[in-house]
């Protein structure tokens, strides 16, 4: 027998080198901080009270039972459990992120490796079963002759999912650096789907995720996920911790999830971010959310008609706002009115030397500070348009507007 | 200003958390429970009305209950009882729970064609077309609109009142009868005590929990908004209750004035009141009837594709595409399928089947109950929304009464 589950192993008879009944398996404990897959114990229930059998005593596992390498009395009482993952009660039954999948399931069972060195065992976490194989296993258990169930279950289709694209949530901060769930494997997925595995979480659960992402990761996938859910994610958080994600955020998806907080709340994240992103979303708080206004960012790169191909390039190697903001650059004139608008594309392929101003066909289309949003998406429409510069009553660029935020208007709509 | 500027925020946040409580206590008067009511009322006359209050309380402490689970926890009730029970304990509750459902679903389909009948469309026509009805509002509308159409469909409930009103009831009689039992040589009665049974255990169902905590779920409600879902969850008690109050009313004012004791299900309540209450009162009754069979129809499916998938970890909600969640769509399409199909065919015995489903309940819903109990007093659960010890109390009272009276209930049944 080549694999064993983990439903397979709670509960099963641990004997002595005599053959001889000392226990039964309680619980089996990997110990992330020294191995994230290894088995680093059995909790086994014997006479003498719960004891920790470690790898090392571990000489087989067959017929359904464990067999050790000495008599219990020569294992170590079991004390605490700190620093332990328990895997019957932190796994069984309880949901995990299959970062694979990009999806939120719930565990069947758990799948171990055995391996066979120098004398003892080592056992190894292999997969999370989610599928109908470990929900019969667990069903039938103690039911039907285990031999039976073995066979039966090995005729199911498995569905599991490897060890190490699982990710754990534990909504205790210190448990969570005790056992190292740093979330570092989902925070390599895409902000989107971040986002729609949150969105299948439970608050608790949530909070959990964004307490321990990248503030980085956390603003970019908190942009993604629907607005109602952000105010009460960001609500769960505390002000400080929220602060720094906000301010991580495009402006326009800041100032929108801050319209969306009470006053009070708003005015204490906003107490806690850096001057610079303070202002900049105070002044987008001003705005109206249904004009074009209340749609713009602030982060976009404005420069001299005189200024080179060389010159934007450079100014786009500075540029710290999403990759959104990018896809245009404007010209202004002395007094920051929109002269010229210049596609990337067009940077691309012209040589470094070029004035930007040959580039830019003519006056760029602009909208006021109060134009509708349903003038602006027709006039991305109409104007094939990436971005779109919103100025003021005197002409003054104040902000622009992005093709990704108009989608997520028109979706909106749909 | 303040003080309208207050009220203006309270009146919002209620706006924003009303429709769980409300809709899932309304579905509680279903074809079945309206056959319970009408029965009541034609045969003890104001007799059983001193049970409103009393049951309306019971409905009152396990709803809020669901949905502080729902609203703390933000999980729904299959997930918890998976997560602290463990899977074999789960699969047994989500199997009952199919069955029991299922079970509902035939009373609700066969109360569709028993009141449209009285309209005169036969039920191989009605039957049908309703389950398309159900099965599309639901899977191709969002869970909003969803959820509008169920609130209006709520309010539809006042025919019964109006009914009630035409039927010209002694008030005064009707008032004191509501606050004071009968004598006690009157329990003794076998037929009686066999009805207080019927009355109450047509009010708190094993579905109720679920479907209630899911949708406070999907709503989004948190501990901050908890208070006006309460608020949802006991308007919604009281009105369900003065509904089935002004039920009884209305049969007791009609048919047992009149000596008409023996109906067999709403639909013959309808027809019974029709010579003697008028065409209004019968028109009233009978949509009524419709509605809410075809409300309980349109709402339990879902909330039992919804238990069984949360339950046993598969993809579900109507949020989701069919091919997201497959196991979700089909199990509520064959619910309602296989519900509709049934009652198409001739001669089906509808009575047994209504009496075989409140059965089940009763089984279900103690083991229901003690789950409810056992998890909504778990710290680690819900921190400091555990029950308060007064509240611990009223609960496992209802719960110890809703067991000893479905006991009773079965020991009546087995006495035939």
């Amino acid at each position: 027998m080549l694999g064993i589950a983990l439903s397979e192993l709670l509960g099963a008879p641990v004997l002595d080198p005599g053959g001889r009944t000392q226990g039964r398996v309680r619980e089996v404990a990997v110990c992330p901080q020294a191995d994230t897959a290894r088995v680093c114990g059995l909790i086994v229930k014997t006479k003498q009270g719960d004891r920790l059998l470690s790898p090392e005593g571990l000489a087989e596992i067959s017929g359904g039972a464990v067999r050790a390498n000495a008599p219990a009395e020569e294992w170590a009482p079991f004390t605490s459990s700190e620093g332990m993952l328990l895997l019957g009660r932190d796994l069984l039954d309880q949901q995990i992120i299959d970062v694979h999948g990009r999806k939120v399931v719930r565990v069947n069972d758990l799948d171990f490796h055995q391996e066979q060195v120098n004398h003892h065992l080592v056992l190894k976490v292999g997969d999370v079963d989610v599928g109908a194989r470990g929900a019969v296993r667990r069903l039938l258990k103690g039911i039907v002759p285990a031999g039976a169930l073995h066979a039966l279950t090995q005729k199911l289709p498995p569905r599991v999912i490897p060890w190490e694209f699982v990710d754990l949530i534990e909504t205790d901060p210190a448990r969570r650096v005790k056992l190292k769930i740093e979330h570092e494997r989902l925070s390599r997925l895409h902000p989107a789907d971040i986002a729609d595995i949150v969105e299948d979480l439970a608050p608790a659960e949530r909070e959990a995720v964004f307490e321990t992402l990248d503030e980085q990761v956390a603003a970019d996938a908190l942009e993604e996920v629907d607005p109602k859910l952000q105010v009460s994610i960001v609500q769960s958080l505390d002000s400080d911790r929220a602060a720094d994600i906000v301010e991580e955020m495009g402006p326009d998806a800041a100032a929108d999830l801050l319209a969306d907080l009470s006053k009070e709340q708003s005015d204490k994240i906003l107490e806690e971010m850096e001057p610079a992103e303070r202002e900049e979303i105070s002044e987008l708080l001003e705005f109206k959310e249904n004009t074009a206004a209340g749609r713009m960012t602030t982060d976009y790169l404005a420069l001299a008609p005189t200024a080179t191909v060389n010159d934007a390039i450079e100014a786009l190697r500075k540029f710290e706002g999403g990759i959104e903001g990018v896809s245009t650059i404007f010209l202004v004139d002395k007094d920051n009115k929109p002269v010229g608008a210049v596609p990337l594309a067009s940077l691309v392929l012209a040589s470094s030397g070029t004035p930007l101003s040959t580039l830019a066909p003519g006056p760029p289309i602009s909208c006021l500070a109060g134009t509708r949003e349903k003038e602006v998406a027709e006039l991305f429409d109409k104007y094939n348009l990436l971005m779109l510069p919103v100025v003021d009553g005197q002409g003054v660029l104040t902000g622009v507007i992005t093709a990704d935020d108009v989608i997520s208007l028109l979706r909106s709509k749909l | 200003m303040n003080w309208l500027r207050r009220w203006k925020t309270r009146i919002l946040i209620f706006a924003a958390v009303v429709g769980p409580g409300f809709i899932t206590a309304n579905v509680d008067n279903d074809a079945g429970g309206i056959t319970t009511y009408s029965q009541a009322g034609a045969q003890f006359g104001y007799m059983l009305l001193w049970t409103m209050i009393p049951t309306t309380l019971a409905l009152i402490v396990v709803q809020e209950m669901a949905s502080r689970m729902g609203a703390v926890t933000g999980k729904g009730l299959s997930d918890l009882i998976r997560e602290e029970f463990g899977f074999r304990i789960t699969f047994l509750m989500m199997l009952g729970l199919v069955i029991t459902n299922f079970g509902n679903v035939l009373a609700e389909f066969s109360g569709i064609a028993l009141s449209l009948e009285l309209f005169g469309v036969p039920k191989y026509i009605s039957v049908p077309v309703c389950a398309v009805i159900v099965w599309l509002m639901v899977v191709k509308g969002t869970y909003k609109s969803v959820e509008k159409i169920f609130l209006v469909a709520s309010f539809i409930y006042v025919t019964y009142i109006v009914a009630g009103l035409i039927a010209r009831p002694e008030w005064k009689l009707a008032l004191v009868a509501t606050v004071k039992p009968p004598e006690l040589s009157v329990f003794a009665h076998s037929a009686y005590l066999y009805m207080v049974i019927g009355v109450v255990g047509t009010t708190i169902a094993p579905w109720m929990q679920f479907y209630l905590q899911a949708s406070i779920v999907e709503k989004g409600i948190t501990p901050r908004q908890y208070g006006a879902s309460r608020l949802d969850v006991i308007s919604g008690c009281v009105f369900t209750d003065i509904v089935a109050w002004f039920i009884i009313v209305a049969c007791a004012a009609t048919l047992f004035a009149h000596g008409m004791f023996e109906i067999r299900n709403g639909a013959d309540a309808a027809q019974a009141l029709k010579p003697l209450a008028g065409n209004y009162a019968y028109i009233l009754f009978t949509v009524g009837l419709f509605n809410a069979s075809l409300f309980a129809a349109s709402v339990l499916p879902i909330s039992t594709a919804y238990a069984v998938c949360e339950g046993l970890g598969l993809e579900s909600g109507v949020g989701k595409k069919f091919s997201e969640a497959p196991f979700f769509y089909w199990l509520y399409t064959a619910l309602i399928a296989v519900g509709a199909g049934v009652i198409l065919i001739p001669n089906v015995p509808l009575i047994q089947i209504t009496v075989l489903s409140q059965v089940v309940n009763g089984i279900t819903l103690p083991f229901v109950l003690i789950f409810m109990l056992l998890l909504i007093n778990k710290k680690e659960l819900m921190g400091s929304y555990t029950n308060s010890r007064f509240f611990n109390w009223v609960a496992w009272a209802t719960t110890v009464v809703m067991i000893g009276l479905t006991l009773a209930w079965f020991w009546t049944l087995h006495q035939g």
